[in-house]
């Protein structure tokens, strides 16, 4: 009975530190958890495009891979993964399908994690946005309290919601794999997103995806306001790190 | 990608490029949309002069809508046979049952018999149906009502553009300056001028002229055959009064099994678009009178005829064959999924078909033209963000039947290339970034 630390392929490609600091989250509440060399890409890329015949070759693939690794449950930092793993997997393999997929912030939110984190910031009173990415949102069990959960915790933190958030939040346009072929459509909504905020300067977002597009956002508009991902957010309160540095 | 999958890239490039330059009509469309997506968005969590928001209006009435529309899809030719037994036996309406759209065409031109005008509503049923193309190739002149679409007839404007609200996106100065450039006449630059313009001279027209008018319905009760139109400008009351002949095209999804079915769709349409509707007609036959010896005779003040043109097409096959696309069946046509897209608002009237603007009118080019069309529509440019799915009154995920479509590019070769390689790379070396 392993139980896997699943980082998705966008963080591992791209952003190191992040998965660095969601392994050290992760194992400080439980330390079972590992991290395993090779794990194949749940394939969510690939969804939008990809027959019935081939999914399921893909996820067979994937499923003997947990299976070889006795992998029994999962904790993911990718709102991809857990979105196609939760809805694609059951529905394409059936009971063939067991292992328990959670997202990082339902693992944070678990009690009695929640309580050993005890997270708090010890700056001036810090306003924090949160962006309900599609992923997670849409999921076959949406993530939608969790992250309100977690930061309605965190003690000398004001959490902020979006003007449009939720089910009706505004979509970043990185989705679908439309930022590989029109970037345009991140141009728009990414910037949407930032104007989009009512309190506070900071935006956290669980998504790598839309980290991604927010980043660039930010960076070609010359906009003022932080886009930080949840992972680095909390794993820095850990430490006693100031987030928005 | 084949050389038809390069070619529509290209032409998708074209039209991205065409919306980067400042002045282009595309431009000049996204500008306003972008802006007018979100006011309209954020318009459903306010309360204007009702008690509740018009979410939660749709809210109360969700579950009923969609139990209604799916018991219809469900006996879609049991409702079929009692609407029109009851529309023929009850209320003197002259019914047609198309099985085609070519067929529907060919009904409509011999209703029309040697009219060679026709004054139209809104009707996107009838444009779906192909029928104003059909009339436009045989030369007959159409005459447009809606304001909105008077006003894209009078600037010649080819680009899709939104259905509920077709000319909001001309500014008030450039449809002066139009109006004199056409008519001659000089009004000054505000709506209520250009308006009163319209009343003075367009409204005599429609009193005395009409010999044919068309619309599409809202909805069609099963129940007692009655159509019910919504709108807020008063065309359609004229059109369907102030007419010799008042065609009704439509598909056979519109009916519902009652008359109260029949205006709750037109009411979830007025309050989740916020755009009132002043009237609800309800017509349950042609103008008639009894008046003398009580012996009835048909067109007093009113229409003196009224045919329902029913339009199969894809319709019972989509339910008899279980497409991916069924669901679309359920649709009310409000036009809500429009104002949340992601898509829509980063591409405006280029994510759209000659059918009109967003996902919808991309997937009923597809049914009628197939995936080349849908391709060259913007069909890549969805998200699958399932913004319209949260939205959607009868929660129809067109995010998820956007998906099939794309599946489908992707095996006749036209899908973009970075995305064919992100999957060949994650079924091949199982990782899309290796």
């Amino acid at each position: 009975m392993t139980k896997l630390i699943y980082l998705g392929c966008l963080s591992l490609k791209n952003y190191e530190p992040t998965c660095k600091n969601a392994i050290k989250i992760i194992k400080f509440l439980d330390n079972e958890y590992k991290v395993l060399d090779d794990a194949p890409c749940c394939g969510s890329l690939a969804f939008n495009i990809s027959s019935d015949e081939e999914l399921k070759t893909h996820i067979q693939y994937v499923n003997n891979w947990f299976r070889a690794n006795d992998i029994t449950e999962l904790v993911t930092i990718c709102a991809g993964c857990y979105s196609y793993l939760t809805k694609y997997y059951k529905e394409l393999l059936g009971t063939d399908f067991n292992v328990e997929i959670k997202h990082l912030l339902q693992f944070i939110t678990e009690p009695r994690n929640l309580e050993k984190l005890d997270l708090q910031y010890s700056g001036k009173k810090l306003s924090i946005n949160y962006h309900d990415a599609c992923h997670l949102r849409n999921a076959s069990k949406p993530i939608i309290e969790e992250p309100r959960i977690i930061l309605k915790s965190i003690k000398n933190v004001n959490f902020n919601e979006m003007g449009y958030n939720k089910t009706n939040s505004i979509c970043c346009g990185a989705g679908g794999g439309v930022y590989s072929i029109f970037k345009g459509n991140s141009d728009f909504n990414a910037k949407a997103i930032f104007d989009n905020m009512k309190k506070g300067k900071i935006l956290l977002t669980a998504c790598p995806f839309c980290y991604t597009a927010l980043k660039r956002i930010k960076e070609e508009n010359n906009i003022k306001k932080s886009i930080i991902k949840f992972e680095d957010f909390i794993a820095n309160l850990m430490e006693g790190v100031d987030p928005i540095n | 990608m084949n050389d038809k999958g390069k070619e529509l890239y290209d032409v998708i490039k074209g039209k991205i490029n065409s919306m980067k330059e400042e002045d282009s009509l595309e431009r000049q469309y996204w500008n306003f949309w972008k802006l007018g997506c979100f006011l309209k968005t954020k318009a459903h969590d306010l309360k204007n002069v009702y008690e509740d928001t018009s979410r939660e209006f749709v809210d109360k009435y969700k579950e009923q809508l969609i139990k209604m529309r799916e018991q219809v899809l469900e006996n879609l030719d049991y409702y079929v046979e009692k609407c029109i037994n009851v529309m023929r036996k009850a209320n003197n309406f002259k019914v047609h049952y198309a099985k085609t759209n070519k067929e529907a065409h060919h009904i409509f031109m011999e209703e029309l018999g040697d009219n060679k005008v026709v004054y139209k509503s809104k009707s996107n049923e009838a444009k779906d149906i192909g029928i104003i193309d059909f009339l436009k190739k045989n030369d007959i002149i159409i005459k447009e009502t809606d304001l909105g679409d008077v006003l894209v007839q009078l600037f010649d404007y080819k680009l899709p553009s939104f259905q509920v609200g077709p000319g909001a996106h001309f500014s008030i100065d450039d449809i002066v300056a139009k109006i004199k450039e056409m008519h001659g006449v000089e009004l000054e630059p505000k709506p209520s001028a250009i308006v009163d313009y319209y009343r003075k001279t367009y409204r005599k027209e429609l009193l005395n002229n009409v010999k044919v008018s068309l619309t599409s319905a809202n909805a069609i009760s099963a129940e007692d055959g009655t159509i019910v139109l919504g709108e807020n400008e008063g065309n359609i009351s004229l059109l369907t009064r102030a007419t010799e002949k008042h065609i009704v095209v439509c598909g056979i999804q519109k009916i519902v099994p009652t008359v109260l079915d029949a205006v709750l769709v037109a009411k979830i349409q007025s309050r989740i678009n916020n755009v009132p509707f002043n009237y609800i007609n309800l017509i349950s036959g042609p103008s008639s009178t009894s008046d003398i010896r009580g012996i009835n005779v048909l067109g007093m003040y009113g229409a003196k005829e009224v045919v329902i043109i029913l339009v199969d097409e894809w319709r019972t096959k989509a339910i008899k064959e279980n497409l991916f696309y069924k669901d679309y069946l359920k649709c009310i046509s409000c036009r809500t999924c429009n104002f949340v897209c992601t898509a829509a608002r980063a591409f405006g009237n280029i994510f759209a078909s000659k059918y009109g603007w967003g996902a919808t009118a991309i997937l009923t080019d597809y049914i009628h033209n197939g995936i080349e069309a849908a391709v060259q529509d913007g069909l890549f440019f969805c998200t699958n963000c399932e913004n319209c799915y949260h939205w959607c009154p009868v929660s129809i995920n067109i995010g998820e039947i956007m998906k099939s479509i794309k599946k489908e590019a992707k095996k006749a070769g036209l899908c973009p290339p970075p995305l064919k390689e992100y999957q060949q790379k994650i079924l091949k070396d199982k990782n899309p970034f290796k």
